[in-house]
C-alpha cells in the first residue's frame, strides 16, 4: 500500500498510474477473475515485458530484504530474478490448469503489493478485446460547429476531406484533463485495440482532489466509474460506454456538488468535444439513434468504410454485390452476388475491407450457410428474391452488424380513427422494442419464411437506417433537423 | 472449397481424406473452367465485330434482328456501359428503392476509380433522391444513400452544389445574409449536379493516389503494402535513406508517418496533387531542418521523396 507520508493538498492533476489498490481488495480480484486463464497469462507476461518491467515490477527477494517485510508465511515465496518469473508464468502457459492459480498467484505473490491502476486498465481493456459484447456502446457523431457562415468557396480542394477533426492522443488526453481537471479526478489509459480499428480510452473517475484519496479501496475496481471513449480510424464518430444521456442538461449545474458516478460521466462525456476542438475549429456531439452492445456492429453502421450510410436494400452498394468491374465482360445480372463480392475481394485489396470489421472470416461462414441447394417452391423462390431485393446483402448469415435491440415508435394515426379527430395530443403512440441477438437478422428470417410481407414492410424493418432508436411515421424515419 | 474441412467429426482416414482433396480440386477446377467459359463467350458475344454485324445487318441478313438472341444484345449493351465507366468513371443509373413508402426513381451515380495496379477499385455510388421543395413546384435532388468513405464530407459537399432550400444549412445562411448587399444570395442557389460529382470523384482519385504513392514508397522500402501503421514492423534500411518505417497515419493518407534508424521521426503532409505540403523531422537534438527542406524541395514530388533523402544521406555522409 503506496500511502505517501507527504503533504496532501489538492491538485488538478490526475490520479497517478502508479497509484496501488491492496491486492486484498475483494472487488479487484472479482475483476481479474472474469479475464481468461489465458488472458490472464499474456497479461502477466506483458506487465514482465522489458517496456512496462519498471512500470510493474513484481515482488523480488530484493524489496524483502529491504522492506524487512517477514511475512513468510505467504504460499509463493519472492523470485530472485525478473527472468525466473517470466519463468514461472511460462511454465503456467505451458501447463493446463484453472485459472485460480494464475490469479492467486499474481494477487498474492508477484503483485502482493497491489495492482497498479494502469495494470487495472490494462485488464479491463483485454477483457473488453475478447468480449466485443460486454458493453453497451453509443455512437456519438462529431460535428463542427460554424459560428458564422461564410460562402463555400468551390475551389478549394483540400475542404472536402477534413472531416475528421485530426486527433493527438497524448495532446487530447491533456486537453480533457484541463477540461474535467476542477471538477473529476481520473485516470486515463488510452490503448489500440489489438482486433478493432480502434483506439480505446479509459477513463477512471472520482470524485476527491486528493493526489492518492482517502477512498476505500473497493471503490477503485467499481465499473461505474469508468467510462470508455473509442475513436474509429478516419471517421468523424466516437463511441461512448456512456448510456444513459437522456435529457441533457444545458449548462452546468451549479446548485449541486455533483458527486455520483452519473453526473461524473456526464461532465466527461461534457468535455470531450471541447478536448477535441482548437481554436476556430469547435466541435459538438450530436446523437446518431445507435447505440448496440457489438462494437464492430457500431464501426459498420458508423465507421469509416462504405455501410455506413448505405444499409438494408442499399447494402449492395455497400458490399459492390451489384456488378463487377469495368473490365468484367460478363453480364451483371448473370453472376450472383455473392461472386462479385469475391471477385471484388480477389482482385482489389481495397482499403474498406482492411479498416471494416474482419470480413474474409465472415464471408467463409456464408458460403457454408448459404450452398442449400435450390430446391424450392415458385412461391418461396419468389419470396425469396423479394426479400433479397429488401434486405440486400444485409441482415444474412453473414451480416456484421447484428443489432441487439430496436426499439421504434409508430406516429401513425390508427386507420380506423375519424379523419375529424386530428387531435395529435390525444393519440396513442405505438412503442415496438425488439431484442435478440441478431434483429435485423431474424427479421430477415420471418421474412424469408413468409411470415412478414417482405414486399410490404417498411424500409426501418429492413435495417435501412443503420439505428437502433427511430420515430416513424408513415413508413418513413422522422429526422430531426439539426 | 475444403470439403474435409466441413465435417470435423468425421474419421481422419487418409484414404478418405486423399479422395476428399481430389474431388475438391476438381470441384475449383470446373468451377474456374466455368468462368472462364462465361467470360469467353461474354467476350465473343460484345466483341467489336460482332455487334458492329447487329447494329447494321447487311441487307440479306434484314431478319436477324427478329431472331437474334437477347444474350448477344445484352452483351452489347453491357460492354458499352463498361466502356463509359473506364473511360468517364462516372456514370449515371436509375435505381428503384424497394421499399413501399418509396414514391420515385432513384438517381444512382457510379464512380470508377482506376488503382495503380491496373485494377479498379469497387465502384463508389452515390443514390439521390427527388424530393419537392417546400412550398415550391420545384424539385431538387437530395443525397439518399451513398457509399463514400466517412473522411469525405458528403453534407459539406451536397451543400455546396446540391443546395436544398430549407435544410439546416442553408435556412442559416439565409437568415444571416438575407439583408445583405448580395442580392443574389438571397435567390435559391442552382443545383450542380456534374459540379457535385465532378468533386467528390477529384476527392476519391485523390484519395487514391495517396494510398497508391505511399503503397509505391513502400514497396521501395521493402515493407508490406496496404496496411496501416502497426509499431512492431521494421525495414531494413535502404541504404542511404536510414528509413525504417514509413506508413500512412489514418485511413485518409493525408499524413504518412516516418522513422529513421537513428530514432529521427517524421511526419508529412501529402498533397492531392502529390506533393510534399509540409514536413516536421524530429531527432534528439530537436528539429532536423535540412531534411525537412530535402523532402519537401526539388519540386516536393512524393514518388521521388526516397532519392531525396538518398541523395542527402550521400552528401552528409
Amino acid at each position: 500500500m503506496a500511502r505517501p507520508k507527504s503533504v496532501r493538498a489538492p491538485t488538478t492533476a490526475s490520479l497517478p498510474n502508479n497509484l496501488r489498490i491492496p491486492s486484498s481488495t475483494p472487488s479487484l480480484a472479482k475483476t481479474l477473475g472474469k479475464l481468461s486463464r489465458q488472458a490472464l497469462l499474456g497479461l502477466a507476461l506483458t506487465w514482465l515485458d522489458d517496456r512496462n518491467i519498471t512500470s510493474f515490477p513484481p515482488y523480488l527477494q530484493a524489496d524483502e530484504e529491504n522492506g524487512g517485510d517477514d511475512e513468510d508465511t505467504l504460499p509463493y515465496p519472492a523470485a530472485e530474478t525478473i527472468e525466473e518469473v517470466r519463468n514461472a508464468y511460462q511454465d503456467l502457459q505451458d501447463r493446463k490448469g484453472g485459472k485460480r492459480e494464475v490469479l492467486e498467484r499474481m494477487l498474492e505473490g508477484d503483485w502482493r503489493k497491489g495492482i497498479t491502476l494502469r495494470q487495472l486498465a490494462m485488464a479491463d481493456l483485454r477483457y473488453m478485446d475478447n468480449h466485443p459484447a460486454s458493453l453497451r456502446w453509443t455512437a456519438l457523431e462529431l460535428s463542427r460547429i460554424v459560428a458564422r457562415k461564410k460562402p463555400i468557396e468551390k475551389g478549394k480542394a483540400d475542404d472536402w476531406s477534413n472531416n475528421v477533426p485530426r486527433m493527438q492522443a497524448a495532446t487530447f488526453v491533456k486537453g480533457l484533463q484541463q477540461e474535467i481537471a476542477p471538477l473529476v479526478k481520473a485516470h486515463y489509459h488510452l490503448a489500440r485495440s489489438s482486433t478493432l480499428p480502434l483506439t480505446i480510452l479509459r477513463i477512471f473517475i472520482i470524485d476527491s482532489p486528493y493526489q492518492s484519496p482517502r477512498q476505500a479501496p473497493e471503490i477503485f475496481a467499481d465499473s461505474s466509474r469508468v467510462i470508455y471513449v473509442a475513436f474509429p480510424d478516419s471517421c468523424p464518430y466516437i463511441y461512448t460506454s456512456i448510456t444513459a444521456t437522456g435529457s441533457k442538461q444545458a449548462g452546468p449545474t451549479t446548485s449541486s456538488v455533483a458527486t455520483d458516478p452519473r453526473s461524473l460521466q456526464r461532465l466527461v462525456r461534457d468535455a470531450i468535444p471541447k478536448a477535441l476542438s482548437r481554436p476556430q475549429e469547435r466541435y459538438t456531439l450530436k446523437p446518431t439513434s445507435l447505440a448496440a452492445k457489438n462494437l464492430p456492429t457500431l464501426l459498420a453502421l458508423r465507421g469509416p468504410g462504405r455501410s455506413t450510410s448505405a444499409n438494408g436494400a442499399f447494402s449492395i452498394f455497400a458490399d459492390s454485390a451489384l456488378e463487377g468491374s469495368p473490365l468484367d465482360p460478363r453480364l451483371s445480372n448473370t453472376v450472383s452476388a455473392e461472386e462479385h463480392m469475391r471477385s471484388w475481394k480477389a482482385t482489389v485489396e481495397n482499403k474498406e475491407n482492411e479498416i471494416s470489421a474482419d470480413q474474409a472470416h465472415e464471408s467463409k461462414k456464408r458460403k457454408a450457410a448459404d450452398t442449400n441447394p435450390g430446391t424450392l417452391s415458385p412461391t418461396s423462390k419468389k419470396r425469396r428474391l423479394a426479400v433479397q431485393g429488401r434486405f440486400g446483402t444485409a441482415g444474412g448469415s453473414l451480416a456484421p452488424a447484428p443489432l441487439d435491440r430496436l426499439d421504434v415508435r409508430l406516429l401513425d394515426q390508427p386507420t380506423f380513427d375519424d379523419e375529424d379527430d386530428e387531435n395529435s395530443s390525444n393519440l396513442p403512440a405505438v412503442s415496438l422494442t425488439f431484442t435478440g441477438s441478431d434483429v435485423i437478422g431474424g427479421i430477415r428470417k420471418l421474412a424469408e419464411l413468409g411470415i412478414i410481407d417482405p414486399k410490404r414492410m417498411p424500409s426501418w424493418m429492413t435495417g435501412e437506417e443503420g439505428v437502433s432508436m427511430a420515430v416513424v411515421r408513415g413508413g418513413k424515419r422522422l429526422q430531426k433537423e439539426a | 472449397m475444403n470439403h474435409s474441412a466441413r465435417y470435423p467429426g468425421a474419421s481422419p482416414d487418409p484414404q478418405e481424406e486423399k479422395q476428399d482433396e481430389a474431388i475438391a480440386t476438381i470441384r475449383a477446377e470446373i468451377q474456374k473452367l466455368q468462368k472462364r467459359k462465361r467470360t469467353l463467350a461474354s467476350s465473343l458475344l460484345s466483341a467489336h465485330s460482332i455487334q458492329k454485324l447487329i447494329r447494321k445487318p447487311p441487307p440479306a441478313l434484314t431478319s436477324i434482328n427478329n431472331e437474334l438472341s437477347p444474350l448477344v444484345r445484352a452483351a452489347g449493351k453491357h460492354s458499352e456501359c463498361n466502356h463509359y465507366r473506364i473511360a468517364f468513371g462516372a456514370t449515371a443509373f436509375p435505381f428503384q428503392d424497394p421499399s413501399p413508402t418509396a414514391n420515385d426513381n432513384l438517381l444512382g451515380v457510379r464512380l470508377d476509380v482506376c488503382a495503380r495496379n491496373g485494377q479498379f477499385a469497387k465502384p463508389y455510388y452515390v443514390l439521390l433522391r427527388r424530393e419537392r421543395v417546400r412550398g415550391g413546384n420545384e424539385k431538387r435532388l437530395r443525397v439518399h444513400r451513398h457509399t463514400v468513405p466517412a473522411f469525405i464530407s458528403m453534407s459539406k459537399l451536397e451543400g455546396a452544389f446540391l443546395p436544398f432550400p430549407g435544410s439546416g444549412k442553408e435556412r442559416v445562411e439565409e437568415s444571416e445574409e438575407g439583408e445583405n448587399l448580395k442580392p443574389w444570395k438571397g435567390q435559391e442557389r442552382k443545383q450542380d449536379l456534374r459540379g457535385f460529382v465532378r468533386e467528390l470523384r477529384r476527392e476519391l482519385v485523390a484519395w487514391h493516389m495517396r494510398t497508391d504513392a505511399v503503397d509505391f514508397l513502400r514497396e521501395k522500402l521493402g515493407l508490406e503494402t496496404g496496411s496501416l501503421s502497426s509499431s512492431s514492423e521494421r525495414a531494413l534500411p535502404v541504404e542511404g535513406t536510414g528509413v525504417m518505417s514509413l506508413a500512412s497515419t489514418a485511413v485518409e493518407a493525408r499524413y504518412v508517418r516516418l522513422e529513421w534508424e537513428d530514432g529521427r521521426v517524421g511526419r508529412f503532409k501529402l498533397s492531392n496533387t502529390g506533393l510534399v505540403e509540409r514536413a516536421v523531422v524530429i531527432g534528439d537534438a530537436g528539429r532536423d531542418k535540412q531534411t525537412e527542406d530535402t523532402m519537401t524541395g526539388g519540386g516536393g514530388r512524393i514518388e521521388a521523396l526516397l532519392d531525396r533523402l538518398r541523395e542527402r544521406g550521400q552528401s552528409t555522409a
